[in-house]
């Protein structure tokens, strides 16, 4: 007779592994679970980052789901005020903002008489912007007219888009009516 | 489990087609360009990677005036669904919840559900292996299944705007369109509740304003006859007297045996 020389944790160990077996083997393999955990949902785990639409006046909330730095759904914002989550059809396309090949990533500059574009850093952008505006705005400064001070530029415009919120247009108003531009103009207007 | 239903008023509805661009965004859905049709529908109707569209109708109403009349065409999600009856590898199923659905493993492309299809909203998606060779599979709306697994709402109801999309317990959902309709039988006196019986109900409830006829849509749906005689019958049927042939087979083949073996017994070799 063969003898058998199991120590106690051994012959746990046995115990457990045959159990084990048995329950899978008796019991069988749940495959409606394991299918319910191989298709997650496509937001589990994603992260969640409230923004403002860009598109139009309104300022609808959308939130914007990210997994890996991709954007993988965005949605109306239910806990917004303005469209309780509710969005209409341009608004719910925003996901393509990011993920269009067409988007431009960078700063392209296009010079006069010129039909190329040219990618420029933001810096040389800003100086460029600075340099052209301090030009046709010391040009065309009127300081008086009709004995009345108006210090102002008629030749300067200043168009704002949907995606500014309350704040930064009112920054921008500020140096606006400081660089003495008069002709403000807001798409929030529609 | 609960029964869920989509309500649909499409007198509400002002036709901004977000529910279509909501749809396509959930479900990872390729954009699919069409040319102009002549009218303001951008599609001529729901594709394999086009779920849900939504249709324009130019309609003369009785005082001789022009009406758009807008309705959110998707999959119906039946009570008794056609696809699912015709389906051979029972890769069209009934969820847990109820909804039709396509189990993308099992479906062979045979297009059976297609053209069995009352509603004509299911449609055969072509995909390329890594080999490149194209293989088929059916697709249509899934009413956002795994949403709702989520106890979320249906990406295309959870867009809408103007209310004309609800989606809850389906009991309510008809009740809610029963009382709809009394309040706009005076501005539509056509207007209906579509939840047809032909097809065992139907998981979107639909307050029309107008004759289903007016929308494109079957006045009485039915699983096709063909169908039902096909699976439930010559199916069946067929089953038995393969296995009453098998085992005929068989029963010749061991009777032939002892036969030959007697043969072989009595005669000897030759």
């Amino acid at each position: 007779m063969v003898e058998m020389n199991i120590n106690r944790r051994q012959f746990l160990k046995l115990t457990g592994a045959t159990a084990a077996t048995l329950a899978i083997v008796e019991l069988g393999f749940n495959e409606k679970e394991v299918y319910a955990s191989s298709k997650e949902l496509k937001i589990a785990k994603s992260t969640v980052t409230p923004t403002i639409c860009c598109y139009c006046g309104v300022g609808c909330g959308i939130l914007v789901h990210t997994k890996n730095n991709q954007v993988v759904y965005t949605e109306g914002d239910p806990d917004h005020p303005v469209n309780e989550g509710k969005l209409c059809s341009k608004g719910t396309t925003i996901r393509q903002l990011y993920t269009t090949e067409k988007r431009v990533l960078k700063p392209r500059y296009r010079a006069p008489g010129s039909s190329e574009w040219v990618e420029k850093d933001w810096e040389w952008m800003y100086e460029r912007i600075a340099k052209r505006v301090k030009e046709t705005r010391d040009a065309s400064f009127i300081e008086k007219e009709g004995g009345i001070v108006v210090n102002k530029t008629e030749r300067i415009a200043s168009l704002g888009g949907a995606a500014l919120d309350n704040e930064e247009t009112y920054l921008l108003s500020k140096m606006m009516r400081g660089l003495g531009i008069v002709y403000l103009e807001h798409q929030a207007r529609i | 489990m609960a029964e869920y239903a989509k309500y649909v008023d499409v007198t509400k509805c002002d036709g901004c087609r977000a529910c279509m661009v909501s749809c396509k965004n959930w479900n990872d859905l390729p954009a699919e360009p069409e040319d102009f049709q002549g009218s303001n529908q951008s599609h001529a109707k729901v594709t394999a990677n086009t779920w849900n569209v939504l249709s324009f109708i130019e309609h003369e109403n009785a005082s001789g005036n022009l009406e758009y009349l807008f309705r959110h065409s998707a999959c119906f999600h039946c009570k008794e669904a056609a696809c699912v009856k015709v389906c051979p590898e029972d890769a069209m199923h009934y969820s847990e919840l109820g909804t039709v659905v396509v189990n993308d493993e099992k479906c062979v492309g045979c297009g059976y559900c297609v053209q069995n299809c009352p509603f004509d909203v299911v449609s055969l998606a072509t995909y390329k292996d890594k080999h490149g060779k194209e293989y088929k599979k059916a697709q249509k709306c899934t009413l956002c299944t795994d949403r709702i697994e989520e106890g979320m709402q249906p990406a295309c109801i959870s867009v809408c705007h103007t209310g004309a999309m609800e989606f809850g317990d389906r009991d309510k959902m008809i009740q809610k369109a029963e009382k709809r309709l009394a309040e706009i039988k005076g501005k539509f006196p056509n207007a209906v509740v579509y939840n047809p019986p032909g097809v065992g109900g139907t998981q979107t409830i639909y307050v029309l304003a107008e004759k289903p006829s007016v929308y494109g849509l079957p006045e009485n749906p039915k699983v096709p006859t063909s169908a039902v005689v096909w699976k439930d019958y010559a199916q069946p049927i067929g089953k038995m007297m393969l296995g009453a042939t098998t085992m005929a087979v068989i029963g010749a083949y061991i009777s032939n045996k002892i036969f030959y073996k007697e043969d072989e017994g009595d005669g000897g070799h030759e």
